[in-house]
């Protein structure tokens, strides 16, 4: 079994960089729910990527070299804009 | 289950509201908030005067003991841990959260103590233990009284297939090692096993183990939930 959690790779650099915004990143986000695919090709992504990131593909974002734990943080904040009602707050 | 949990942390509060330390050290993993790409810090202190954060709807800012989170960075580097610091840092919630339901009232500074724990190469268990030994050492020679706070794990691992499977085995057969006074064990551990059993964030835990030394553990609760194992303990030392 590999490891959960392993090096990121330069390849997944500015990808790793839109899932960090997107988690802790309010204005970014909002750019992005607002238009995606301006927001992440001025962010220097390819259409791949972008592809897979707006798919919130997870198995194909760590194939492309996103970090496992950003990708969980970066769909949980959008589902949190976009499906408020299905959170529990404690 | 939550209730459980916010008991156990008023106990830890009662306790901290009870012997009044002059200062909170929180060792604690940073979930990519505070350092991302740019710069990933094996292990770090916080030296500034203030720090803040936000995590969900929450806003938060502490006081930082300046005095002390520099004493600990200058004698830590004298002792061979080549730390990183920051003056200008968002907190990550992995400090928030215990410091939210523990804070004593009075509220006291705290000093924040990072731990790289997502961002392989993360820091091995055997340096982690090292380091808390070392902070155990600078602590006792200092004037302040000291509570010291580890925040992270148990198992979980948060954006993997294994989400829904935490290793509640591991965790408490840890926890039954602790409490027995065989925190040391645990520099023995290897990165692999922690990942494998989703505590790498159980590196801020053998950092305190290391500054604790054989003080046996009081586990006041264990928690499993359907994607966590939440413990809360206590080391009491003299």
């Amino acid at each position: 079994m590999s490891l959960h959690y392993t090096f990121p790779p330069a390849s997944g650099y500015l990808l790793n960089r839109c899932l960090y915004q997107l988690k802790s990143d309010d204005t970014f986000r909002e750019r992005y729910l607002n238009d995606p695919e301006a927001t992440l090709r001025e962010a220097g992504l390819d259409l791949e990527r972008i592809a897979a990131l707006r798919a919130l593909d997870r198995d194909r974002l760590l194939a492309l070299g996103a970090h496992a734990y950003l990708v969980f943080m970066a769909s949980l904040r959008l589902k949190m804009v976009t499906a408020p009602q299905t959170f529990e707050r404690f | 289950m939550v209730l459980r949990v916010h008991a156990a942390y008023g106990e830890v509060k009662q306790l901290l509201q009870a012997t009044r330390p002059d200062v909170i050290c929180v060792v604690a993993g940073d979930h990519v908030e505070g350092f991302f790409l740019t710069d990933v810090p094996a292990l770090a202190v916080y030296v500034g005067s203030s720090v803040s954060g936000k995590f969900d709807r929450y806003r938060y800012t502490f006081d930082v003991h300046e005095p002390l989170a520099r004493a600990v960075l200058e004698q830590g580097i004298e002792r061979g841990f080549d730390l990183a610091y920051s003056q200008d840092l968002a907190l990550d919630y992995a400090f928030f959260v215990p410091l939210h339901f523990t804070m004593p009232e009075p509220r006291v500074p705290i000093v924040p103590l990072y731990v790289n724990v997502y961002l392989p190469p993360q820091p091995t268990p055997a340096r982690c233990y090292a380091w808390g030994q070392a902070l155990r050492a600078i602590l006792d020679a200092r004037p302040e009284r000291v509570a010291l706070m580890a925040s992270g794990g148990l198992s979980h691992f948060p954006g993997t297939d294994q989400y829904g499977s935490p290793d509640y085995d591991w965790d408490r057969q840890m926890l039954d090692r602790l409490v027995a006074g065989r925190g040391a064990e645990t520099a023995a551990l290897t990165g692999e096993e922690l990942d494998k059993a989703g505590n790498v964030e159980f590196r801020t835990w053998i950092t305190l183990l290391g500054a604790v030394g054989p003080a046996r553990a009081r586990v006041i609760c264990y928690e499993p939930s359907w994607h966590h194992g939440n413990a809360t303990v206590t080391w009491p030392v003299a």
